[in-house]
């Protein structure tokens, strides 16, 4: 929060997110893929770009258990992800 | 030949003289016309000619007046028309309320993440002073590109025996770099209750806007914390969405 009380300068103005708020996961139900997630993140350095498969795959659970609207992935930024590999050097799919 | 240099002083200051109490005398003249009238008081028999270029310094004094006062004129109106004419001009570039780096969601199919540019993103957790639960990142710091969707997780637990709802808002460092840091999905701004002794993982989707990198501001930014503040939502109040307006 901005708590200077300068009238001349710009505050912070926070924006809503593009696809509204998750809904709180009470059951758990994808507990199991944020844990694999978390394992990827602290294995890795918490460099994202090693762990996108495992978010990707922490949303698919998601969308599954009526969690998240339903979206094409491509849609989330990860068509990277998506494109049939023969023979891709896909770097950022590497766990 | 510096002596009418000295005395063009007093001159006009008794041609001010007369000029004022000329216009006392014949109110009934025509506004435009009272610079211009020649007189005769103070005047000696040689000073004609310096008295007919007094009168054209007074009538390009004039013009130059009105010009400068048509123009103060011009600019106040321009400030009064400048909230019409913005708003045409965004409604015609299509920028909406928010004229900065406009993001939209079909950004996030086509762009392209800046590989050679990595990002810190440092995750902060707070509650308000009465809000029990107990509420914090589950990474301390995460590396992204710009370009790149990021997946982060917070936990929240509600130690009491009783649900509380909470309803949270966030907070970019840098300022500047707030504009480029764009959700997809977050837990924030919706009311969100936790039954007694429950706990949950909040993830936050987001991503950095690659037009960050072509920012010359942010050419030094390599750090950008994003912090999170969770408060005890009564029942039944709505927080306005921000961003939204509702008519």
């Amino acid at each position: 929060m901005s708590t200077a009380m300068n009238f001349g300068s710009k505050s912070f103005k926070p924006r809503a997110p593009d696809k509204g708020a998750f809904p709180l996961d009470h059951f758990g139900e994808c507990k199991a893929f944020k844990e694999t997630f978390m394992k990827c993140l602290r294995d890795n350095n918490f460099d994202n770009s090693q762990c996108r498969l495992q978010s990707k795959d922490y949303l698919e659970c998601r969308m599954e258990n009526q969690l998240m609207a339903q979206e094409p992935l491509t849609k989330l930024g990860f068509k990277d992800l998506m494109e049939p590999p023969p023979s891709q050097a896909d770097g950022d799919a590497e766990p | 030949m510096l002596l009418p240099v000295l005395l063009r002083p007093s001159r006009c200051c008794a041609r001010v003289s007369g000029i004022l109490t000329q216009c006392v005398r014949t109110p009934s003249s025509p506004a435009g016309h009272f610079l211009l009238r020649p007189h005769s008081r103070g005047l000696k028999g040689g000073g004609r000619k310096s008295q007919s270029q007094e009168e054209r310094w007074r009538s390009r004094n004039k013009t130059v007046l009105t010009y400068i006062a048509a123009a103060g004129v011009g600019m106040i109106g321009l400030t009064y028309a400048s909230v019409p004419l913005y708003r045409l001009y965004c409604q015609a570039s299509g920028l909406g309320g928010a004229a900065v780096a406009g993001h939209d969601t079909e950004q996030v199919e086509t762009m392209e993440p800046v590989k050679g540019r990595v990002l810190k993103i440092s995750f902060n957790a707070d509650t308000h002073a009465s809000m029990q639960w107990n509420f914090r990142p589950q990474q301390s710091e995460i590396f992204v590109v710009p370009g790149e969707t990021a997946l982060a997780f917070y936990r929240a637990k509600n130690p009491t025996n009783k649900p509380i709802i909470g309803i949270s808002t966030y907070n970019v460092v840098p300022f500047d770099a707030g504009q480029y840091f764009n959700k997809i999905q977050c837990f924030c701004f919706e009311e969100q209750r936790l039954n007694p002794h429950e706990e949950v993982d909040m993830p936050v989707f987001f991503y950095i806007d690659p037009e960050f990198d072509e920012d010359p501001r942010m050419a030094r930014v390599d750090t950008i914390t994003l912090s999170y503040t969770f408060f005890e939502a009564k029942e039944g109040q709505k927080l306005p969405l921000p961003g939204y307006s509702y008519n």
